[in-house]
């Protein structure tokens, strides 16, 4: 592609990363576990989503072609906006800062990281599974339209890769000052909770088999950047050869003005690191203790750690970023959902899984911390207090939080009666989440980056730390599906006994996993620790 | 207490960049060395055999080392030696692969508790919790320890004025200078009382003013009983302060003992050099600078 530019300069960088890549996995088996898992997920990612999209083309269906790729499509480039910010976290090992001294030009740097973010699972395993698109292309029309198709999805992708890297650096410098950070993360969070509406609207056009509305907007899409890229192929099949060049026009002047913003944003955030030079104002002396702890908390290491933990979720950018998307999309989720009528089993079910969301929070609670949490080691913390502690201070913003939840899509949903037992539900639900992911936290620690980007999780094997997430909240969903079959099942009991249930049944499993992982911490204090210093 | 002297490995090391006369005198350092210690005092901190991987790397090679109490201790050797790894080790935040450290006669690794509540401890880089407030991250140390929240308060005010932190001060510790930060970390280690100190590099970019009082504050210190163990590889610092000292490179003890003894008839930088194996630029090399 001509926008990448000559392979020459680009080359190091992918040697870079690659060499990266291959470092962080030298003489770590845990990692390469990890690393596994990631290829194989990516692998079967990638093998599903080719299948998919090559079944309209075994169904030999023009029509269903030119609304399944079009739509697929778009979700597609929607997901590569979005799952960076929300899951997985923004691949930093190629770090944009560190080349700041060197003697690069500016697109010879944008050139080179560009094609370093083309090279790794998640783009490969894109590739692959939009491939089903040239295949589908390929018997509808032969090779001419799969041989447009093919030059259509490696414009898609790079579309994706440009598109989420542009976003997230765009993020990451906007996010300097903690107002406007605050702001973007709560806008991104009403965003992505849109998606969810979104995606409703269109099974719901698809189940009342409204076929032509559905056709309506893939066309539109095709003729946005999102979906043009994929549409190219039917273009050649259908005859309308004049759409190519237009449509691959419209994908290339998007990502050229990507990577334009891209770079733009680039030449602010290599320019001084985030020095957010807070609050130095004196105010009037206190005793200390009195400012580290609220009235209530005893003054005990108990209370010194959910103090410590309280100011933390609100200090540090990661933590308040997690903090105010689960509380955005925690909120709005459920509303959208009752408010684009589904039935209340649905929203039961959700809040299952909201409550769950909550908890995963803490699934790398000791990593927020990195190797600042020598000073607990060294104090000697016991294990129960200290992620006891943890989890106080967490659920001291999420319980509320929970209770905003029940209330308002009770209330939305036109029944204010259920408001306890949804709360019920939400709290049995953040329990169980706790239970999975307290252990979690002390077994699978890891070092997060030392990266000024509130979005920055991972270095590296990103794709397998998210799956682990994943997993809790298959599990977490897993271990309340009685309660919810039971609250399902008692329907106007439930509206009594649904609070005290559900309280009683997400405390008992947070007791049971606070006691697990809390033994496990005494054992591995010093394990954490080096698992959460970086740069080891 | 009798000490097993220096481990295999360390004759054959030291034994190239000593000049051939003093090898008798070097046996005779370490011999003076293990008699300094055997004075009946129990050791503040005594290390034995401590060993440590990085993946494949050996980063530190069964290190044996006694602190007398009352001393103050300096651990030297060139960036990558060690040192952090080993001070790591003794005070509980890395478990050795093989190995033990007995800090004031409890062991570490099997008597945590005890051996932590009558130590503290300046780790190296940011490793304090830095969106607190100095104030509140002195509350926060003191309650982890379980103290009682007047005594920590009144400790912490003194503390801040003393280091100057200023009592009010309402300024994130992650937006302190660098020696601020090293002075608000020596603040925390000292807000228990000790009777066991270990910092790691505590004048690594200190400005002059803040080296000279934490340097009081050291001395004051140990003048009151107090033992005191750091790192450093600024060798001024060290031959000004302390009583004894250990080099170390690549992961071994080379030399330790009291520090005249160790220093001898040359100046201590001669001797660190010799004993680390460096070697000094001549001409022929880097000629085009």
């Amino acid at each position: 592609m001509a926008l990448t530019g000559p392979a020459g300069p680009a080359w190091p960088f992918v040697r870079l990363k690659l060499r990266l890549i291959a470092n962080g996995l030298r003489g770590r088996p845990a990692r390469i576990a990890l690393f596994v898992g990631g290829v194989l997920f990516a692998g079967l990612y990638a093998v599903l989503g080719y299948a998919l999209l090559a079944i309209p083309g075994v169904l030999d269906n023009e029509r269903a072609a030119g609304i399944v790729l079009p739509l697929a499509g778009s979700a597609l480039v929607l997901a590569w906006l979005f799952l960076p910010l929300i899951f997985f976290g923004v691949d930093e090992s190629l770090d944009p800062a560190r080349f700041a001294l060197l003697p690069l030009r500016r697109r010879t740097l944008i050139t080179g990281l560009f094609a370093a973010a083309l090279v790794g699972l998640p783009a490969l395993s894109t590739l692959v599974a939009t491939a089903g698109m040239v295949d589908t292309a390929a018997r509808l029309g032969g090779i001419g339209a799969a041989l447009t198709e093919l030059a259509g999805i490696i414009a898609g992708l790079l579309l994706c890769v440009a598109l989420s890297r542009a976003v997230t650096s765009a993020f990451a410098t906007g996010l300097r000052s903690r107002r406007s950070r605050d702001l973007a993360v709560i806008l991104l969070a009403v965003l992505a909770s849109l998606l969810g509406p979104l995606q409703l609207a269109l099974l719901a056009g698809a189940e009342r088999a409204d076929t032509d509305a559905v056709a309506a907007v893939a066309t539109v899409l095709g003729w946005t950047p999102a979906g043009a890229p994929y549409a190219v192929g039917l273009d050649v099949v259908a005859g309308r050869f004049w759409a190519v060049p237009l449509r691959l026009a419209i994908v290339l002047a998007a990502v050229g003005g990507l990577l334009w913003w891209w770079s733009a944003t680039l030449e602010r955030s290599m320019l001084g690191a985030a020095s957010s030079a807070r609050g130095g104002a004196a105010q009037a002396a206190g005793d200390p203790v009195d400012s580290l702890l609220f009235r209530r908390l005893p003054r005990t290491p108990f209370g010194a750690l959910v103090a410590r933990e309280t100011r933390y979720w609100m200090r540090e950018n990661r933590r308040r970023a997690a903090l105010i998307t689960f509380a955005a999309a925690g909120v709005f989720l459920p509303v959208s959902l009752t408010a684009t009528g589904s039935d209340s089993a649905g929203t039961g079910g959700l809040a299952g899984l909201i409550g769950a969301i909550a908890a995963i929070a803490l699934a790398n609670q000791f990593g927020f911390d990195g190797s600042a949490y020598a000073t607990n080691v060294t104090a000697g913390v016991r294990g129960r207090v200290e992620v006891q502690s943890r989890a106080t201070a967490h659920a001291i913003y999420v319980l509320p939080v929970l209770v905003l939840i029940a209330v308002v899509s009770s209330v939305v949903g036109g029944r204010p009666a259920m408001i306890a037992g949804q709360l019920g539900l939400l709290v049995a639900a953040y329990g169980v989440g706790l239970a999975l992911v307290l252990p979690l936290s002390v077994r699978a620690a890891y070092a997060l980056p030392e990266s000024t980007s509130p979005f920055a999780l991972s270095s590296g094997g990103g794709t397998a730390k998210g799956l682990l997430t994943m997993a809790v909240l298959i599990g977490a969903a897993i271990v309340t599906v009685p309660l919810q079959l039971i609250a399902f099942g008692l329907d106007d009991v439930w509206l009594w006994i649904g609070l005290p249930a559900g309280v009683a049944y997400g405390a008992a499993a947070y007791l049971i996993g606070s006691g697990v992982a809390g033994d496990m911490l005494d054992r591995r204090m010093p394990e954490v620790l080096a698992a959460v210093t970086p740069g080891r | 207490m009798t000490v097993p002297a220096q481990r295999t490995g360390d004759e054959s090391a030291v034994g190239p960049a000593v000049p051939a006369g003093p090898s008798d005198e070097q046996s005779s350092v370490r011999s003076r060395a293990v008699v300094g210690r055997s004075d009946g005092q129990v050791a503040a901190m005594s290390l034995r055999g401590l060993v440590k991987h990085f993946d494949t790397k050996l980063a530190v090679s069964g290190v044996s080392l006694d602190v007398p109490a009352g001393s103050f201790y300096g651990l030297l050797g060139p960036n990558g030696a060690g040192k952090t790894t080993t001070l790591s080790m003794a005070v509980g935040l890395l478990r050795p692969d093989a190995g033990q450290a007995v800090l004031l006669g409890h062991d570490v690794w099997s008597d945590p508790a005890a051996a932590k509540a009558r130590l503290g401890v300046l780790p190296d880089g940011a490793r304090l919790f830095d969106r607190l407030t100095g104030p509140e991250l002195l509350a926060y140390h003191g309650l982890l320890r379980g103290m009682d929240a007047a005594t920590v308060d009144q400790r912490a005010r003194e503390l801040l004025d003393v280091l100057e932190l200023g009592t009010g001060n309402r300024t994130l510790v992650v937006d302190y200078s660098a020696g601020m930060k090293k002075k608000i970390g020596l603040a925390c280690a000292l807000l228990h009382a000790p009777r066991l100190l270990v910092l790691d590099e505590p004048f690594e970019a200190v400005d002059p003013v803040s080296a000279a009082l934490i340097r009081d504050i050291l001395q004051r210190y140990v003048a009151g009983g107090g033992t005191v163990v750091f790192s450093s590889h600024v060798l001024e610092v060290v031959e000004r302060l302390c009583d004894h000292i250990a080099i170390m490179s690549d992961g071994v003890l080379r030399m330790y003992g009291p520090l005249p003894a160790v220093r001898g008839e040359r100046s201590l930088e001669e001797v660190f050099v010799q004993v680390v194996g460096g070697r000094t630029a001549t001409g022929s090399e880097l000629a085009w600078l």
